[in-house]
C-alpha cells in the first residue's frame, strides 16, 4: 500500500506529494510553522526515561545500514554518572548509491536537529557532534545556519529549553570529516572525531559504554534522528501503522520493517532521485511508480537493494520487497541504507563488480590484513577479467577469497570487508554465466557487448 | 587510499621563518573549535582544515607547529593528517576537480566526463595543470548518485553532467 502522508518530506516537495522543482531549505520559521519542534516540546514534557520507551515501543530501526532498533541502543546506556555524555550524528553518507542525508540536511535541517535534541533530552546527552563528510560543502552551510536559529531559538546553548544536562549547557557542533568512508563506520568515526585516523575500534565496549573520549556514546544515522521527531508528537502506534508489520504467528521479539524510509533511486531510471515509501514496497513499484520506469525503453537486469555494500538483486528479484527482511529472502545483506542503484539489460555485471572492488579497495582502512589485501587482490582478478585475461580458477579465487573476510567470517574488526564480500560474491553468484562466459573467452553472448564502450 | 604511507621519514622539511598557525588561527581556535572538546587531540582535524582553508594545503612545518600547539608530537597529526584523502601535504591547484566514479556515476558515462576534463586541462588525475590553476583528481561516491554523473569543482558541486556542460563548466572556473 502507497503511504498516504509524508512523514519525512512533509516540508520537502516529492513525488507524488509535490515536486521536487519546488524544494527549497525550510527556516526555522517555516518549520515552527508546520509543527515542528512540537515533538520535541512533548519530548520536555515527558520523563527522558518515558521518550526511550515510547521509541523503544515505535520499534524504529536505524536508517544507517545495519537496521539495529534505535530504542534499544538508548536503553543500552549506563545509569548517569554526573559526567558527560555525548551523541554523534553520523551525516558521514559515502555509501555509493546513498543520497538521502543529503536531501534532508538540504532542504530540512530542522527536523535533524529537533530529533538531535530529543535524544539529548531523552539520553541525558550534554554534546552533540554532527559528524559531516568533507565533501558535504552546502550541506555543512546550510546546517550551520540551521543550527544558528536553533541557538537563538534557545534549543541549544546557554539557558536551552532542555535546561541543564550532567551540569552543562547541551550543545551541538558540526565537526567536518575530511573524505574518509570508514569514517561511516561508527567507531571509526568517534577516533576521527577524536582527532585520530579513522580505524574502527575493536567491540567490546560498545559505544554505549566507551564510545567517544571513553564516555558514553550514542550514534545515530540523519534519518533515524529525523524521524524521532515525528514518532515522539504523534505516538509510536501512528508510526507502526505504516511500513510492514510481522507476519502471522512472528513473535515480538523479532524485529519488523515499520515505518516510512526514504529510497534514492539512481542508475537506469528515468526520475532518479529521493523518494519516502512505506518500508516493504516491491522493488518493481518503486522503479516504475516512482521512479519514472526503466529509461530508454531497456529492461532490467539487476538492481542493489541499499547501497552497494548489500550485494546486488539479480534479475528475476525484480519484485522483491523491500524491507529489513530482504537479506534472508533474496539472498543479499539487507536493505542498508535503501539506496537502490537500477542497472539495465546493457549493463557489464564484470564492470560492476571490478567498480565495486575498486570501492572497497581504496576506502579499506588498511588495520585489517584480509580486507586490506584481499579487497584490492580481488580488484585485481577482475580487472583481470574484465580484460579479457581471466581463468576459470579466478572465478573460484574470487568466492574464496571474498568468503574468508570480514567480521561475519569473523577476520576483521569491522563489516567493511563484509560490504566487499557481499558485493562481489553476489554480482559473480547471480550472474555466473556471464563471469563464465568472460574467463572462458567465448563469445560474449549478453547484451552488454554492445554496451556504453 | 588510505594506507599507502606517504614518504617522510627521509624527506628534508621546507622551513620559513613565519609561523603558518597564525595568531589569528590560534585565537579562533582557542574561541571556538577547542572549547567544543575534552581533549586538545579531537581539535586537530578542524584545524588541518583552518590550515588547508588558509594555505591551500598543509606544509610539514604547520603539522609540527599544530603538534606543538595540541601538545601532541608532530608524528601524531602526521599520522591523522596522512590518513585523510581530503588533506594535501603537497602543493596543488588552486582549484581542485573531483571527478566521482563510483558505480551510479559509472553506470551513467562517468568515463566520458573524465575524459572531457583530461582533454580540457591536459593533465591525468592526480596532476596539476602547469599553470597551477587545476588539480585533477578521482574520487569515491559524492553522495549524488540522483544526479550521476557529478563533479566537485572546488568547494561546488555540478550535477548531471555531459561532456560539454563540464568543459564549459571549467572554462567558466575562475
Amino acid at each position: 500500500m502507497a503511504l498516504a502522508q509524508p512523514v519525512l518530506t512533509k516540508r520537502i516537495p516529492t513525488p507524488p506529494f509535490g515536486n521536487m522543482a519546488d524544494r527549497k531549505t525550510v527556516s526555522y520559521e517555516q518549520f515552527v510553522a508546520s509543527d515542528g519542534y512540537k515533538g520535541l516540546h512533548r519530548a520536555l514534557s515527558m520523563t527522558p526515561k518515558e521518550v526511550v520507551d515510547l521509541v523503544k515501543a515505535s520499534e524504529l530501526r536505524g536508517r544507517g545500514g545495519a537496521g539495529f532498533p534505535a530504542g534499544l541502543k538508548w536503553s543500552f546506556l549506563p545509569p548517569e554518572d554526573g559526567k558527560r555524555r555525548f551523541l554523534a550524528v553520523n551525516a558521514d553518507e559515502s555509501e555509493p548509491g546513498t543520497f538521502k542525508d543529503r536531501m534532508l540536511i538540504d532542504f530540512d535541517p530542522h527536523v535533524l536537529l529537533e530529533g538531535i535534541a530529543i535524544c539529548m533530552h531523552a539520553c541525558r546527552l550534554d554534546t552533540a557532534y554532527i559528524y559531516i563528510r568533507g565533501e558535504y560543502h552546502h550541506q555543512r552551510e546550510v546546517l550551520e545556519h540551521a543550527l544558528k536559529e536553533a541557538y537563538e531559538h534557545k534549543i541549544f546553548g546557554d539557558g536551552s529549553m532542555l535546561g541543564k544536562i550532567n551540569e552543562l549547557s547541551p550543545n551541538c557542533y558540526i565537526h567536518r570529516g575530511a573524505g574518509a568512508y570508514i569514517c561511516g563506520e561508527e567507531t571509526g568515526l568517534l577516533e576521527s572525531l577524536e582527532g585520530k585516523r579513522g580505524w574502527p575500534r575493536i567491540k567490546p565496549p560498545f559505544p554505549a559504554v566507551a564510545g567517544a573520549f571513553g564516555r558514553p556514546t550514542i550514534i545515530n544515522n540523519v534519518e533515524t534522528l529525523a524521524m524521532v521527531g515525528p514518532i515522539v508528537l504523534n505516538g509510536a502506534d501512528w508510526f507502526k501503522g505504516m511500513g510492514k508489520g510481522r507476519a502471522e504467528g512472528v513473535p515480538a521479539s523479532v524485529p519488523a520493517s515499520f515505518g516510512p524510509k526514504l529510497f534514492g533511486i539512481s542508475g537506469h531510471v528515468n526520475r532518479p532521485g529521493v523518494y519516502e515509501e512505506n518500508l516493504g514496497i516491491k522493488m518493481s513499484e518503486l522503479i516504475e511508480r516512482l521512479g519514472g520506469g526503466m529509461r530508454n525503453g531497456k529492461k532490467f537486469k539487476a538492481a542493489v537493494p541499499g547501497g552497494i555494500s548489500m550485494g546486488v538483486l539479480s534479475t528475476d528479484q525484480y519484485d522483491a520487497e523491500l524491507d529489513f527482511d530482504i537479506g534472508k529472502k533474496y539472498a543479499c545483506l539487507g536493505l542498508g541504507t535503501a539506496g537502490v542503484i537500477v542497472m539495465d539489460e546493457e549493463t557489464d555485471m564484470v564492470a560492476v563488480a571490478r567498480n565495486v572492488a575498486r570501492f572497497f579497495s581504496h576506502e579499506s582502512c588498511g588495520q585489517c590484513t584480509p580486507c586490506r589485501e584481499g579487497s584490492s587482490w580481488i580488484y585485481k582478478v577482475l580487472s583481470r577479467i574484465e580484460r579479457g585475461d581471466g581463468t576459470t580458477r579466478d572465478l573460484d579465487m574470487l568466492l574464496e577469497l571474498s568468503g574468508s573476510m570480514g567480521a561475519m567470517p569473523g577476520t576483521t574488526i569491522c563489516g567493511l570487508a563484509d560490504g566487499t564480500n557481499w558485493a562481489v560474491r553476489t554480482i559473480v553468484n547471480k550472474f555466473w554465466g556471464e563471469f563464465e562466459s568472460r574467463v572462458k573467452k567465448e563469445r560474449y553472448v549478453s547484451l552488454a557487448v554492445a554496451g556504453t564502450r | 587510499m588510505a594506507w599507502i604511507t606517504k614518504n617522510s621519514g627521509s624527506a628534508t622539511v621546507a622551513r620559513r621563518d613565519e609561523p603558518y598557525l597564525t595568531d589569528e588561527m590560534k585565537a579562533k581556535a582557542e574561541r571556538e573549535i577547542l572549547p567544543r572538546f575534552p581533549t586538545k587531540q579531537a581539535a586537530t582535524i578542524p584545524l588541518l582544515h583552518e590550515i588547508q582553508h588558509a594555505y591551500n594545503w598543509i606544509p610539514m612545518q604547520a603539522i609540527e607547529e599544530l603538534a606543538a600547539y595540541l601538545e601532541l608530537s608532530a608524528s601524531q597529526v602526521l599520522d591523522t593528517a596522512t590518513f585523510y584523502e581530503e588533506f594535501f601535504l603537497e602543493p596543488r591547484g588552486e582549484y581542485t576537480v573531483w571527478v566521482c566514479r563510483s558505480i551510479s556515476c559509472e553506470l551513467m558515462g562517468q568515463d566520458k566526463i573524465l575524459r572531457a576534463a583530461q582533454d580540457k586541462l591536459g593533465i591525468e588525475p592526480g596532476q596539476t595543470t602547469p599553470d597551477g590553476k587545476f588539480t585533477l583528481m578521482h574520487v569515491e561516491c559524492l553522495g549524488s548518485c540522483g544526479t550521476a554523473p557529478c563533479a566537485l569543482v572546488g568547494e561546488k558541486l555540478h550535477e548531471c553532467l555531459t561532456p560539454e556542460s563540464f568543459a564549459k563548466i571549467l572554462d567558466e572556473t575562475k
